[in-house]
């Protein structure tokens, strides 16, 4: 024992103290390390909060406040014809290597996006499906033309990370862009850290240096603010946030659901799928596994989302009506008893075992046979996405969808068309509603979106939804920042103040 | 030892003086009346309290434990669903014995066979399955899991089967390497000479010697293989929800250990306790089997008795 | 001796290429690693250029030959999620496992042998006793929980330690501690039960009637005899470290190979599984190398 201490103090005399914080220093612990610091996987959200709008900018950006599109790299724009919009590039731009920013480097930087050769998240994620050319008019100029026509072509480009137009068409180590940040250093396991940098086009941010940290441990991320450790954890656990002083809770845009196979036996009549809508007592879960401020569902997208329908309400709780449709079905040779497989996915969200579990006693309440089915996330991507395996039993499939984009359109068709991905029907009616939905501009864009949602929701109760998800961050005391609906996919270091 | 039939007076009396030297060694004692619990538990704990252990009250979620006014069930708390945590602990005994037994088990016998085969043997293969068990050393437990269960269902056979594998290197290495030196004495070497088989010597001479470290692993292990199920588990490639054991019921618990204790508390301690025990009695056991230590146990007993 | 490392090299050489077929070919049995990379929405064509680039599409057999090959020129590949060469991922990992599994094994071995040591020449004592006891729970207790409780009791409440990650000394003294525990109760309990046997062999006894003087003659005598066992059980709790302090890792924010191995495996990401398990297996062979001498070391009876 008189050993280990002498070698304690001998440990003590040799540490370091830790450093103290300079004045505009934070830290920021994250829930994972970053696996690449490469602009075009931005859309990733532990990259995301690293890189987007610190290093690499956008030409646009959605306003989280109002779910508008404001200027970021682009000044203005404008359509010129049905395909092709126009933008007009803020003069003076220079990225972080000096160079100017210019309409070669929105051209290669979208060419690059969607490459075959990267493989890139932004490209795979939102430009699948149509093809994008870039025209450079003068320096500051650009047309973009898409086929086929896309009416979001500018919401579109507030996911598209703009790189110089020498970056080379393999992933990069250190990130050249824009924005009012550099990467200084990134100790790979350990730490990424960001420096401002002078020549930023906009105003000078008050966080001079910013230190990414990584830990995977909910408890341990969530005790570090109290330690002094870190300043910022976009992510805490739901059961760590007891604190009101530093704790804020933020829609993240996240909707939990079942996505129910409506082709297979029982779950192909539309009874049973009301029953089960009916037989979940949703208000229990609010408050107790669920945060108290989630919303419950009636969309696959958050209410903040262009053309949400609000005349929509979520199913009641009505297990005597549920067992009543469940009789109705079984008087109608419904085969009801049949073992219905509900999947979900270990990690997807905090208590996700626990809401499974409780789910399956529901449904068990009013007669249906469900049995719960627990997989890790590769398994559970195979069922959760198409191909569907032939000879699958009825099913229907926990998901947590997110769409912070404002649009419908990054949803529904993967959702619920024929041809949708993880789509559990086929409607030839919502079919051509998404279509004529996704194609309208204006003002109709919203008139078009919102009997789709009924269509789904009320005509042909094709899922069961649950709730409109939130997050947690904790915030240290010292800092002046509230986390938005923009938290779960980026983190701009510039507009955290000092208090 | 409680069914045999027919008590004659000879066994009668042995059964008397082993009972006399676990009197006589106190906290082997309890340990046994424990895991006699335990036993009991896991044998009629599901028919009993299955219906109890999994009836939810959210709203009533993470109650804390020490409160009667909800019934005695309640006593231990309720988990995050509500549900008693002591009825709870009760009906995973089952799959929990079940599956530590069954790993610990079976990777006992199949390790010690190959490693007194690996240390014994002066041929071909006492190079290979040392070799063998180099191998399944390097080979993360996590991958086999993933492998297995990927392929199969996550069952509680496949479980056993995952944990067992994994475990077999280190019953190996310990009987070859007590093997090892157990040969070369000169007990086993009067043996040979008079002319002893290789099975006779084996079993008669060597393995006696090897037995009581693999048994004091063994008891080890049964904390090892719960707890290795509970980050399977927790990885999402063990037994999952609604199975339940006391390793997922640890693992459950874990997000809540700051904020209510007691989920993943109840089901660890019951982990330590039968460990324990089960370390308590086989550390009495290896005293009891000893010729040259049985004294302690026969003179504490007369002191006692 | 010679003939013993030679013959030694040889048969881990060809276990190490066992190991490599055996997980080359199961690893890729636990699916297709295209829909974890893509993110859901991508389309089929997205998936199906993505498996061309990786070479997923090939004959499992054509992908062997190909990592082989590469293997020759001491290619291990490229990590798809990192894009980055596997080898320099695991190394950077291995350095951090490597140097805490060493730093807590010598701990563990030398506390271990002299407290199990000590138990063990009182049997039943009080001594003997609160250590069984203590190491006993140490060693069946879950690590998350004295992980857990050990940074909010030092690092939150007492503020003396720092809660996880890396950078100076004191960043080491949790994950070491926590890492201790559990070899500690299973070593000394595998110390106490040798020493026991062997002070009550009958070549001992006859030494301690004989009066032989100092009490340490029969005690490190005693030891040495009782040896075997315990440094096996060494060994195998040093691979376990090796290959898989994956709470301490993650619980601490310690960049090492088990949570990379971890990682690497619940994401398909097949070259870094490979390279880590290379790695991790040249230093568990190492390992077994040196025990091997040691037995005979301590015992010169053994030879092989």
């Amino acid at each position: 024992m008189r050993k280990k201490s002498a070698l304690m103090g001998g440990i003590a005399a040799l540490a370091l103290a830790a450093p103290a914080f300079a004045e505009g220093e934070i830290t920021i612990a994250l829930n994972e390390e970053l696996e690449v610091v490469e602009p075009c996987m931005a859309s990733q959200s532990n990259i995301g909060r690293v890189i987007l709008q610190n290093i690499s900018e956008t030409l646009t950006e959605l306003d989280p406040t109002n779910g508008q599109l404001k200027p970021r790299l682009a000044e203005s724009w404008s359509e010129v014809d049905a395909d092709t919009w126009s933008f007009k590039l803020r003069p003076g731009v220079t990225f972080s290597d000096g160079t100017t920013l210019d309409g070669a480097d929105i051209k290669h930087s979208m060419e690059r996006a969607v490459s075959e050769a990267l493989t890139c998240e932004i490209g795979a994620k939102f430009f699948g499906g149509m093809k994008i050319t870039v025209d450079v008019k003068d320096d500051t100029t650009v047309e973009i033309t898409s086929d086929p026509a896309q009416p979001i072509l500018p919401l579109l480009m507030s996911t598209l990370t703009i790189v110089p137009a020498e970056t080379p068409m393999e992933f990069v180590r250190s990130p050249v862009g824009t924005g009012p940040y550099v990467l200084a250093e990134w100790n790979a396991g350990q730490n990424i850290i960001l420096t401002a940098r002078d020549g930023y086009w906009g105003d000078a941010p008050q966080v001079t240096k910013a230190t990414y940290v990584f830990r995977s441990d909910d408890a341990v991320r969530a005790a570090m603010v109290g330690a002094g450790e870190a300043d910022i954890v976009p992510l805490i656990n739901q059961n760590d946030a007891t604190d009101a002083a530093t704790d804020f809770s933020y829609p993240n845009s996240e909707t939990t659901y079942l996505r129910v196979d409506n082709t297979i036996a029982p779950l192909n009549d539309i009874r049973i799928r009301k029953a089960m809508n009916l037989a979940i007592d949703r208000d229990a879960f609010l408050g107790t596994l669920i945060p108290a401020d989630a919303i419950k569902a009636v969309a696959m997208v958050v209410p903040s989302t262009l053309g949400s329908n609000p005349d929509l309400t979520p199913w009641p709780f009505d297990p005597d009506q549920a067992r009543a449709l469940v009789a109705e079905a079984k008087a109608d040779g419904v085969p009801v008893d049949t073992e219905v497989e509900m999947v979900c996915r270990i990690g997807n969200f905090p208590n996700v075992v626990e809401v499974c579990e409780a789910l399956q006693q529901m449904f068990a309440d009013v007669g249906l046979n469900v049995k719960l089915n627990m997989m890790e996330v590769a398994e559970w991507i195979q069922v959760y996405s198409k191909p569907f395996a032939e000879d699958r039993g009825p099913r229907m499939v926990m998901a947590m969808h997110d769409n912070n984009r404002g649009d419908p359109v990054f949803s529904m068709f993967f959702k619920y068309a024929c041809e949708g991905l993880q789509s559990g029907l086929c409607d030839a009616d919502l079919d051509k509603m998404i279509a004529e939905a996704t194609a309208a501009t204006g003002d109709a864009r919203a008139e078009a979106w919102k009997p789709v949602f009924k269509r789904a929701h009320e005509d042909l109760v094709a899922d069961v939804f649950l709730f409109h998800m939130v997050g947690f961050s904790r915030v240290s005391e010292k800092l002046d920042f509230v986390p938005t609906i923009a938290t779960n996919s980026e983190l701009q270091l510039s507009q955290i103040k000092f208090k | 030892m409680a069914d045999i039939a027919p008590v004659t007076p000879a066994e009668k009396g042995r059964l008397r003086s082993v009972l006399a030297m676990l009197w006589a060694d106190k906290p082997a004692f309890v340990a046994a009346i424990f895991l006699c619990v335990v036993l009991v538990c896991a044998l009629i704990g599901p028919a009993l309290l299955d219906a109890v252990a999994t009836k939810q009250n959210l709203r009533g979620r993470n109650a804390p434990p020490f409160d009667l006014s909800k019934g005695w069930l309640l006593i231990l708390g309720g988990d995050a669903l509500g549900r008693p945590l002591l009825a709870r602990i009760i009906v995973a005994a089952q799959n929990t014995i079940a599956i530590a037994a069954g790993a610990v088990v079976a990777s006992m016998i199949v390790g010690s066979a190959l490693g007194l085969v690996a240390g014994y043997s002066r041929g071909r293969w006492a190079q290979i399955i040392p070799r063998l068990a180099d191998v399944i050393m390097s080979f993360p437990s996590l991958l086999l899991a993933v492998i297995v269960l990927y392929m199969l269902e996550p069952s509680a056979a496949n479980i056993i089967l995952v944990l067992a594998i994994t475990r077999i290197p280190v019953y190996l290495r310990t009987t070859r390497a007590e093997v090892l030196e157990v040969r070369e004495r000169m007990f086993v070497q009067a043996a040979r000479v008079m002319g002893a088989s290789d099975a006779r010597i084996v079993f008669r001479h060597i393995l006696p010697v090897v037995l009581p470290t693999l048994l004091t692993i063994a008891t080890l292990d049964f904390a090892f293989v719960m707890l290795a199920e509970s980050s399977l588990s927790f990885l999402g490639i063990g037994i999952q929800a609604p199975e339940v054991t006391w390793g997922l019921m640890v693992a459950q618990g874990r997000p809540y250990l700051t904020s209510a204790w007691w989920l993943s508390f109840w089901p660890g301690l019951a982990i330590i306790l039968t460990t324990l025990s089960l370390n308590l009695l086989s550390n009495w056991l290896r005293v009891a089997l000893d010729p040259q230590q049985r004294w302690r146990l026969e003179m504490g007993g007369r002191k006692n008795g | 001796m010679r003939k013993f490392l030679t013959r030694r090299a040889v048969a881990s050489a060809v276990s190490l290429l066992v190991l490599i077929v055996m997980v080359f070919f199961l690893s890729r049995l636990t699916g297709d690693p295209t829909q974890l990379y893509l993110p859901v929405d991508a389309s089929l064509e997205a998936r199906e250029n993505f498996r061309n680039l990786h070479g997923l599409n090939d004959p499992l057999i054509v992908q062997f030959g190909r990592y082989v090959g590469d293997l020759l020129t001491l290619d291990f590949g490229d990590s798809i999620r990192k894009s980055r060469p596997a080898l320099d991922v695991v190394i950077e990992a291995f350095k951090w496992t490597l140097t805490l599994a060493l730093i807590t094994m010598v701990l563990v071995s030398f506390a271990a042998i002299v407290f199990g040591a000590l138990a063990a020449f009182n049997v039943g004592g009080v001594f003997d006793r609160i250590a069984t006891f203590f190491s006993l729970i140490g060693a069946s207790a879950p690590d998350f929980w004295i992980a857990i409780v050990a940074i909010v009791l030092f690092s939150v409440n007492l503020g003396w330690l720092p809660t996880s990650g890396t950078g100076t000394l004191w960043h080491w003294i949790l994950p070491i501690a926590v890492l201790f525990i559990r070899p500690f109760g299973l070593i000394l309990q595998v110390v106490r039960g040798s020493m026991i046997t062997a002070l009550s062999s009958p070549y001992v006894k006859t030494a301690r009637a004989k009066g032989v003087r100092p009490r340490p003659v029969i005690f490190v005598h005693a030891l040495r005899n009782g040896m075997l066992p315990v440094i096996t059980v060494i060994g195998d709790q040093a691979a376990g470290m090796l290959n898989g302090a994956v709470v301490v890792e993650s619980i601490f924010g310690f960049p090492g190979v088990g949570k990379l191995m971890i990682d690497s495996i619940l994401q398909r990401d097949f070259a870094v599984v490979l390279a880590a398990i290379m790695v991790t297996a040249f230093a568990i062979f190492l390992m077994n190398i040196l025990i091997d001498i040691a037995y005979a070391v301590l015992d010169p009876r053994i030879r092989y």
